[in-house]
């Protein structure tokens, strides 16, 4: 089939690619733009590792046509890390144990930075269900509530920090 | 998986959308053009060559279609409300609440945020052995829903018994929904317990030329108390093995209407027969409930389409039914 | 009592977790080179037949199609086991289950390869299936392989003790059949494999072959990939980029790996093959189903007299670990309880499935199922309290089991007293509401095998360490980082040696070309015998060091404390009662390290010191005679001029008494030392539904000595975690061959939540022989938690469950049998030891000579059409 040009917006970048309308965005992404972050771990749409944010809002890759992405703006895990340092649930998740072999934890964090900024005090119970259409094999999932109960104490003391100093 | 190679179609707006299908569609046949919304139904079935249509149609882009709205016969859901929308709308909460219980329990939170209630009315029929990559099908021999000709759960026979495997349709059928479909001929209004076949194979009545615009709750049904019970092996991601919908409305403590409805255990989501006869007017007690699930279980004919037994299958629709009546009744 | 410890035993983010969590990381399918060509693999259709004929030739005309590989590229057998090799890359005469490996299409993209799979011809003659291994048994002909009659790939029987006298002192006896039946890794990354040439400047032709892959072995890929493709080891390079999870299911090599090289090889390109989930299933390795008929004999206090084991693995079809998982299955009878006579009759049984492996709890895993079952239900026969009665039949170590197996430290006891304490199970058990119940078990594992596959004489792990002027420790190590945390243990025994700060330490691992031999992640061995290596390479170096620095310091080598990046005299600083403040050179405090320090500031204070400042410093310290105190980069320095370079090697390869006996079978089982592991689960079944909701784990593992205890709560949460997942949802469900769950969707691993909450107790025994005392702590908890979860049940509701996954369908038939209430045949359908029922479905059809070929709208057909 003919490749066609669209044009993606990508953790805040445009990017003009020629495309087959049948490609989805996943592999797109890691091919086409050689983002690599996100993962396939699945072809049934059931484990999550691809997860991205569209407009805010997590979704699987591996289940969007690259070409039905066109006008809105995608948050991979490469977006994700601030002036290239982690992000806090980045650092939390390696200090907690929330990544072993780290192959959903891009996934993951983006399930995660989506609830937080939905919720930012959520309940354990609350992160049971938000995590859940993610899968993981190493963790059993536990340690990353620790981590990511850490992270928003990290964001409260940062910007309780930032509000001290003014 | 690669998918199969396809042009895709983007359109704004229904009109364009139809007769965009009217072109396409005519001709192409096995190829026919797919419509895809939230892509969690179709994605997955093309990668397993189930499909391979010559046109894919987003209608992501045709705003008309989104969002919940109150209007003088009830309330109106656009076929690309995602079920993330429909689980927390206060409005639907209120007045349909084993709508946004069903919507709820569907897959995934990621999952919900891309299928639509649109998408889970439409859901193709599931079965173990349809459901399957190229290659683990051609071993098989294929199937009558897909490139062969025989059954594996119903052997001789000729009819298709792909299970019917989505939550909402359950609950829409309790509160009496009517959808509204779009073609270049015009609209067509049909309540919801219509559109569907009973047939695995050809499981609904949707034209090739036909759009799913929205859905109608009726004004009548609003205020049912309503409970929806969904069996699955895992608490998140699963398709339903089984689901029961009960939705009653009551007056002075006796119910004064009720329906009942099951998916996930037959070729098309089903209303229980006799069951709104048998609770009208009645009080809800231990016995009353256990009659409702011995008829429920009648009702579901669930086969070895998916993990778990028919036997267990069917067996669950009783129990789930009857604690559902005598939730909904003590709630 | 504890030595004080910098960085061993505190809680530190793994060393390559920020690649894991910002996606910059690479994974073997992250990888790509110019002109990379996408490879595709044609599987068999059908589960036992003949090829009589393949014609790739339409494939190859497929514009875009580089090559097509099949079987006569690479005849060559092999196999993980040198007793195994029964393997092709690709099938040159049979194909042996639904997946077998046919052809490999090399194509521009995917698309053109998936399509190209369509033109491939294969001829078939079908033979009869076996799926069965009770039936397999019995095959005369139509073998699976012709050189194993009755489809036995290997049996084993074993005596220890005198069981018959044991039986008849027993006061009660317990009998029954067990079942758990067939579960898979399901790593979360599809294996991958990248395979590439060099042209050779000498000939200029291809030359070496450099193959990165997900593995938990590159040494024996490079060994298999040299046995198949008939290439000198020296020209391979095996590279192991980070790999997203292994649990046994890549520490073999994986047809994928070999059919790479063989399309690269071919193509005279970059040929990357990733699996698709479906195929990660067919190429599986996971645990066998497993029958296992258990016979155990205790006296009236609970001391076991006997106990009798038949057990069957259904291997399917190539043999893998199978001889291994076998012999396991017996010998870890052993080494947990003390068991005076044990009888032991194994059967590995090839069947027209995919291949068994090795995975988490290699072996032990369903037997012990079946062993803690039925010492729970003794226990409730002499009314004796499940906790007490496993603390009655305790080993005294050190000692050596009745099968030969050396036990130093045994944490079990203390393991056993805290998870009855932290559960509360004294006053809690059997006192919980109907329907509620707790249920306790223990389990143990090897940390590492003592034996290794080949038989040599070769060490099991080396480690070199390289120190330059830099200041840099750079560890060079074999060892397979796959999740678990190898790396990380890695550098931290490094930087505890040397004294110095973790960001010193660089951990350059599994390459074939730069780092030295180990023989890969699996057995648990890594901690024990990679971590025993570096040790052992570190403390070199540091004698060296300090050989140099004693001189410099005018002092005694013996005098040298290494630590907070400097070389203190002890004699002169109280390092005993904590490393004081110390005035550095730079003059900055420097108070006690944490590791947790930050990098920045280490490398800074090291640039200063290092190399800007030497050559001032160092006229300075001379000008001020000895001193009592040094960095390490003056120390670096002062050693690498004394001895002209700065390097050491390690290497660890298990003491011979740690080996075993002399018997057959006897080299696997044995491990320089085992963890342990009890555990206790609250659970809750509904009586009306047979579902099980697991409310929390009590997990107490003896590993020795918690290196970094995040990782370990993380390996103990973890093995639980999926032990919890075959006790309930997980299972492959097959019918006649066809795997009807090949995919995340329907092989349904855990999610959040229906996962209980796990309290990972960490229990410290300090091994003699583990490197800092630590031993394994991945995979012995897994046992533990499926009869942990089986004995709650029977708390909770009074059912024995004989057969895993307890499925609500398996409790509910249980539950209505034990009621006699109207008996329903809930299980029938998915009960592998009734496939009848579909022979006479379609499943079976084709064999009548109704294949796929006839359908008009196979797209095979299409294709041709087109």
């Amino acid at each position: 089939m003919k490749k066609e040009l669209i044009e993606l917006q990508i953790n805040g970048r445009s990017y003009e690619l020629a495309i087959e309308p049948s490609k989805l965005l996943l592999d797109t992404l890691r091919q086409d733009l050689q983002l690599t972050g996100s993962k396939r771990g699945c072809d049934d749409s059931s484990c999550g590792a691809c997860t991205v944010l569209e407009d805010g809002i997590p979704m699987l890759s591996c289940t969007m046509l690259a070409a039905s992405c066109e006008g809105q703006e995608i948050t991979t895990i490469e977006g994700v890390s601030e002036h290239g340092s982690l992000a806090a649930i980045q650092k939390a998740y390696g200090d907690w144990g929330g990544a072993q072999c780290g192959f959903c934890t891009p996934g993951f964090i983006m399930t995660v930075k989506h609830l937080l900024a939905e919720n930012p005090e959520p309940t354990e119970d609350e992160i049971r269900n938000a995590l859940s259409g993610n899968l993981c094999r190493c963790t059993g999932y536990s340690q990353m509530y620790q981590a990511i109960k850490a992270a928003i104490d990290a964001e409260q003391k940062g910007s309780a920090a930032v509000s001290a100093a003014r | 998986m690669s998918l199969p190679q396809f042009k895709l179609l983007r359109p704004r707006t229904v009109e364009e959308a139809v007769s965009l299908l009217a072109k396409q569609n005519a001709s192409e046949g096995l190829r026919a053009t797919r419509i895809v919304a939230g892509g969690t139904d179709l994605i997955p079935s093309m990668q397993q060559k189930l499909f391979e249509p010559q046109h894919v149609l987003d209608i992501r882009r045709i705003s008309q279609l989104q969002g919940i709205r109150q209007t003088e016969e009830g309330t109106e859901i656009g076929a690309l409300t995602t079920l993330t929308e429909v689980e927390h709308s206060d409005l639907l909460q209120k007045n349909y609440p084993v709508l946004t219980e069903a919507a709820r329990t569907v897959a995934s939170p990621i999952l919900r945020n891309m299928g639509t209630i649109g998408g889970n009315i439409c859901l193709d029929t599931r079965c173990l052995w349809y459901n399957q990559s190229l290659t683990w099908r051609k071993s098989c021999g294929f199937c009558i829903k897909k490139d062969g000709d025989l059954c594996h759960v119903a052997p001789g026979g000729t009819k298709c018994w792909a299970a019917f495997s989505a939550d909402t349709p359950a609950a829409l059928l309790c509160l009496n929904a009517e959808i509204e479909i779009a073609s270049s001929a015009g609209f067509r209004r049909t309540p919801l317990r219509e559109f569907y076949t009973g047939l695995g194979d050809s499981y609904r009545k949707l034209a090739p030329n036909e759009l799913l615009m929205r859905v109608i709750l009726p004004r009548s049904s609003a205020g049912y108390r309503g409970v929806y019970r969904k069996l699955r092996i895992r608490g998140s991601i699963d398709y339903p093995l089984a689901g029961v919908a009960v939705a009653l409305s009551r007056s002075n403590g006796n119910v004064s209407e009720a329906r009942i409805a099951l998916t996930a255990v037959n070729p098309a989501p089903v209303l229980v027969k006799g069951a709104s006869e048998l609770l009208a007017g009645k009080i809800v007690d231990e016995e009353l409930a256990e009659a409702i699930g011995d008829l429920a279980a009648r009702t579901a004919k669930p086969l070895t389409t998916s993990a778990l037994t028919p036997e267990y299958r069917r067996e669950m629709i009783r129990v789930f039914t009857k604690r559902a009546v005598l939730a909904v009744a003590s709630g | 009592m504890t030595k004080d410890f910098s960085i061993i035993g505190k809680r530190i983010a793994m060393v390559d977790a920020a690649g894991k969590t910002s996606g910059a990381g690479k994974y073997t399918d992250d990888l790509s080179l110019p002109g990379m060509l996408v490879g595709k693999i044609l599987h068999s259709p059908y589960p036992h037949a003949r090829m009589k004929r393949i014609d790739t030739t339409r494939a190859e005309k497929l514009d875009g199609v580089v090559a097509v590989a099949t079987g006569k590229d690479a005849p060559n057998t092999y196999g993980i086991l040198p007793v195994g090799h029964d393997e092709r890359a690709l099938a040159v005469d049979k194909v042996r289950y639904v997946g077998d490996n046919v052809a490999c299409v090399a194509a521009l993209d995917e698309a053109t390869a998936d399509r190209a799979l369509e033109l491939i011809d294969v001829e078939y003659e079908l033979l009869p299936a076996y799926f069965d291994p009770e039936k397999a048994m019995k095959a005369e002909t139509d073998l699976i392989h012709d050189n194993k009659p009755h489809n036995i790939e290997k049996d084993y029987h074993h005596v220890f003790g005198d069981p018959e006298k044991g039986f008849a002192e027993a006061d009660h006896v317990a009998e029954a059949r067990f079942i758990a039946n067939e579960v898979t890794h399901a790593a979360m990354e599809p294996h991958s494999t990248l395979a590439a040439l060099e042209i050779d400047s000498q000939t200029g032709k291809p030359g070496r072959l450099t193959v990165w892959s997900s593995t938990q072995v590159p040494y024996y890929l490079q060994h298999k990939l040299s046995l198949v493709l008939e290439m000198p080891m020296s020209q391979i390079r095996v590279i192991k980029p980070l790999v997203g999870g292994g649990f046994g299911g890549k520490s073999e090599v994986i047809p994928l790996e070999i059919i790479a090289a063989i399309a690269a090889r071919k193509t005279r390109a970059p040929v990357k093959i990733t699996y698709t989930r479906e195929e990660v299933f067919w190429a599986h390795r996971g645990r066998p189903r497993t029958i296992i008929d258990l016979k155990t004999g205790v006296k009236n206090d609970g001391r076991i007299t006997a106990v009798k084991a038949r057990v069957v693995q259904d291997g399917g079809a190539y043999c893998s670990y199978g001889v291994v998982t076998i012999l396991y299955s017996g010998a870890l009878l052993g080494a947990l309880y003390d068991i005076p006579n044990i009888q032991y009759d194994g059967y590995r049984v090839l069947t027209n499935k995919p291949a068994c492996g090795a995975m988490r709890g290699h072996g032990t895993v369903n037997v012990r199922f079946a062993f803690e079952s039925q010492l729970d239900e003794l226990a409730a026969k002499l009314e004796v309290d499940p906790a007490v009665i496993r603390r009655r039949n305790l080993l005294q170590p050190p000692c050596v089991t009745i099968n030969g197996l050396r036990v130093q430290s045994y944490g079990l006891p203390e393991c056993i007293d805290r998870v009855v304490e932290r559960s509360g199970w004294k006053h809690r058990k059997g006192k919980l509401t109907r329907g509620r119940g707790l249920g306790i078990a223990c389990s143990h594992y090897v940390s590492g095998a003592a034996n290794s596959i080949i038989r040599s004489d070769m060490p099991h792990s080396t480690v070199n360490i390289k120190i330059d002027r830099d200041g840099g420790v750079v560890v060079y190590t074999g060892a397979a980082e796959i999740g678990q945390g190898s790396d990380t243990m890695t550098a931290q025994i490094a930087a505890e040696v040397l004294g110095c700060s973790l960001s010193r330490v660089k951990v350059v691992a599994a390459d074939t070309d730069l780092t030295p031999i180990d023989i890969g992640s699996y057995s648990s061995r890594v901690t024990f015998m990679a971590g025993n290596a570096t040790l052992r390479a570190a403390e070199e170096v540091k004698k060296q060091i300090a050989l140099a620095a004693a001189k410099k310091m005018n002092c005694a080598v013996e005098e040298l404390v290494f630590r907070d990046d400097g070389v203190f005299n002890s004699k002169s600083i109280n390092v005993g009662a904590g490393v004081p403040p110390v005035q550095a050179p730079g003059g900055d405090e420097r108070g006690r390290s944490s590791p947790h320090r930050s990098q920045d500031q280490a490398s800074v204070s090291g640039r200063v010191e290092g190399q800007i400042l030497r050559g001032s410093l160092q006229q300075q310290r001379n000008e001020e005679g000895p001193k009592d105190f040094m960095t390490f980069e003056e120390a670096v320095v002062a050693a690498i001029d004394f001895h002209g370079a700065l390097a050491g090697t390690g290497s660890y390869a298990p003491p011979p008494e740690a080996r075993g006996g002399k018997f057959k079978g006897a080299g696997v089982g044995p491990s320089p030392a085992y963890s342990y592991s009890a555990q206790v689960a609250e659970v809750t079944v509904d009586e009306d539904t047979g579902e099980v909701i697991v409310h929390k784990v009590w997990a107490a593992h003896d590993c020795g000595r918690a290196l970094n205890p995040v990782s370990v709560e993380g390996q103990i949460i973890g093995s639980v975690w999926m032990g919890m997942g075959q006790a309930l949802t997980e299972e492959m469900v097959w019918k006649d061959g066809l795997l009807m769950n090949p995919g995340l969707l329907e092989y349904r691993s855990p999610s959040s939540v229906e996962s209980p909450e796990v309290e990972p107790i960490i229990v410290e025994s300090i091994d003699p022989e583990g490197p800092f005392g630590a031993k394994e702590c991945s995979e012995g908890s897994l046992a533990a938690t499926i009869p942990a979860i089986a004995n709650a049940i029977y708390d909770a509701v009074g059912i024995r469950l004989r057969e895993a996954p307890f499925t609500p369908e398996r409790v509910l038939a249980a539950l209505r049998a034990k009621k006699n209430a109207k008996l329903l045949d809930l299980t029938e359908g998915i009960d592998p030891t009734a496939p009848e029922r579909f022979r006479e479905h379609g499943g079976a059809l084709w064999f009548k000579g109704k294949g796929p070929e006839r359908h008009a709208s196979d797209p095979a057909r299409r294709t041709e059409q087109a």
